[in-house]
């Protein structure tokens, strides 16, 4: 699972290196790091890294040890990677149900309306979904349309 | 080697054509190579001696052959009678019981005669069957001509990717539907002025069920999951969705996004037929009656085949599956 961790580390010599510590000895495993040495606000400069940890728990343990080094915690957010799903329905449904009501953290990003030429609307559609959850969520999409009748054509 | 063909509609014919063109590769693996006999539901020409092939294609009727034909002869008494050795089973398709070819191949393989075949119905609805009888009796049961024509699928798998797993198919199965998508895709047309061209041109039957609805497609994922995947699977295992409700309007968006709508067969956890969008740069995206398989395995990863999936170019197959039942007898007779 991968974080944003932001630090604000007092701006002395060997403050990186010992922050750093708490993280390696919790099984993290640092992909990024800035250093924002250009944005020091009261003696302390903003670190941003991108951390992968096993699990929330060696996160929460992580910024326990940091604190009790005095180490100010910023931001300390999960970083959800996400797959664009692109879809086409055909027929009469209630987008709102469908989008809203059945299936978590899936963002509308992209919504496009045929001109009506038949009696079937159709309506393309394009989500962002957490990549773990793809499969998953496009399984609800398709159970949600076949209850309401439509035909959801969706990416291979 | 002695060879029955069972089915002389177009197919049959087409076969006996590339026998008559090919006899000296195939005479080049086996000096004995000779078609000893062709039937049709009508009756059968027999010539223990090997008939003229050339004379054959120039009739309309095989009664019209006159020497050895006998009107109204069984093609199961044929095969349980004669010294022939391998059956080219050509007969038309049924997928529901299979008949004739499923008694047809059931007989020559209880027999030990080697079975080659582009008829998806026995193998549809026997397929854990005929494979145990064909292993039981020692003797080849080839089918590479009952999913995507001419594409050499099995053959592949079998000879090229031995060491490989394969994790998952997916692919173009049906000429008919990717020609109605493919003509709403590129002249805009409704999905049934395309259907009726493809009748009109001869690509789709007069009740187009079988193909728009999916279940030529269904049947083809049923063979490569019990052929390829080793599944255990039923024809009415595959979740299936034609392509009767795709409109244009949704023709057209996918369009705008770079997609096109294509009927495609998947094997995967589920096995499913379904109208999808295709990126218009993935290899399965190819046009008009084309078939395009593509194969995930362990090893190789990603292996897309291209070809066409019906018509005279099926003979292709049944040539290959024919000409590797000759090499292998060939080297089981050299051991």
């Amino acid at each position: 699972m991968k974080f944003d961790l932001t630090l604000a580390l007092a701006d002395r010599p060997g403050q990186l290196v010992r922050a750093l510590e708490p993280i390696a000895k919790n099984g993290g495993n640092i992909i990024s790091i800035i250093h924002e040495r250009e944005k020091p606000a009261e003696g302390y400069v903003p670190v941003s890294l991108v951390v992968d940890f096993p699990s929330k728990q060696n996160l929460r343990r992580t910024i326990g040890d940091l604190k009790s080094l005095g180490v100010s915690i910023i931001k300390s957010e999960e970083i959800v990677e996400t797959t664009g799903v692109t879809l086409i329905l055909i027929g009469k449904m209630d987008l709102k149900k469908l989008v809203e009501t059945r299936i978590e953290d899936v963002r509308v990003v992209g919504f496009e309306v045929s001109a009506p030429t038949s009696n079937e609307a159709c309506v393309k559609l394009e989500l962002e979904v957490p990549t773990e959850s793809v499969s998953k969520a496009l399984a609800e999409l398709k159970k949600v349309s076949k209850e309401e009748n439509a035909l959801l054509i969706s990416s291979i | 080697m002695k060879v029955l063909v069972v089915g002389f509609g177009f197919i049959g014919r087409e076969l006996v054509k590339a026998f008559h063109e090919k006899l000296a590769l195939l005479k080049q693996i086996d000096k004995d190579f000779g078609v000893i006999a062709v039937s049709n539901s009508r009756g059968y020409v027999y010539d223990e001696d090997g008939l003229d092939l050339g004379r054959l294609l120039k009739v309309v009727e095989l009664s019209e052959y006159r020497k050895g034909y006998r009107s109204g002869g069984s093609s199961v008494e044929l095969i349980e009678e004669s010294p022939a050795n391998l059956l080219v089973e050509a007969t038309p398709t049924n997928i529901t019981h299979g008949e004739p070819g499923l008694s047809l191949i059931r007989t020559a393989l209880i027999k030990g005669i080697h079975v080659v075949t582009p008829n998806k119905g026995p193998l549809v609805v026997a397929f854990k069957e005929l494979t145990a009888l064909a292993e039981k009796n020692g003797c080849e049961l080839l089918y590479e001509g009952t999913v995507a024509g001419a594409v050499p699928l099995f053959s592949l798998v079998r000879e090229c990717l031995r060491g490989d797993r394969v994790l998952r198919i997916s692919g173009i199965l049906n000429g008919t539907t990717n020609y109605i998508l493919s003509k709403m895709y590129f002249e805009e047309t409704s999905f049934e002025l395309a259907l009726k061209e493809a009748q009109e041109r001869g690509i789709t039957e007069r009740d187009p069920s079988y193909d728009v609805d999916g279940i030529d497609a269904a049947c083809k994922v049923t063979i490569l999951a019990n052929a390829i995947m080793k599944r255990g699977t039923r024809l009415g295992d595959v979740e299936r969705t034609g392509i009767r409700a795709v409109t244009q309007e949704a023709v057209s968006l996918a369009k705008k996004s770079n997609y096109a709508v294509k009927l495609i067969g998947t094997i995967d956890r589920e096995l499913e037929v379904a109208p999808k969008l295709v990126p218009t740069n993935h290899p399965l995206c190819v046009h008009g009656t084309l078939n395009a398989v593509h194969l995930e395995t362990d090893l190789a990863k990603e292996v897309t085949l291209v070809g066409y999936g019906a018509g005279k170019e099926t003979v292709s197959a049944i040539l290959n599956d024919v000409l590797t039942v000759l090499k292998r007898r060939r080297k089981t007779q050299q051991q």
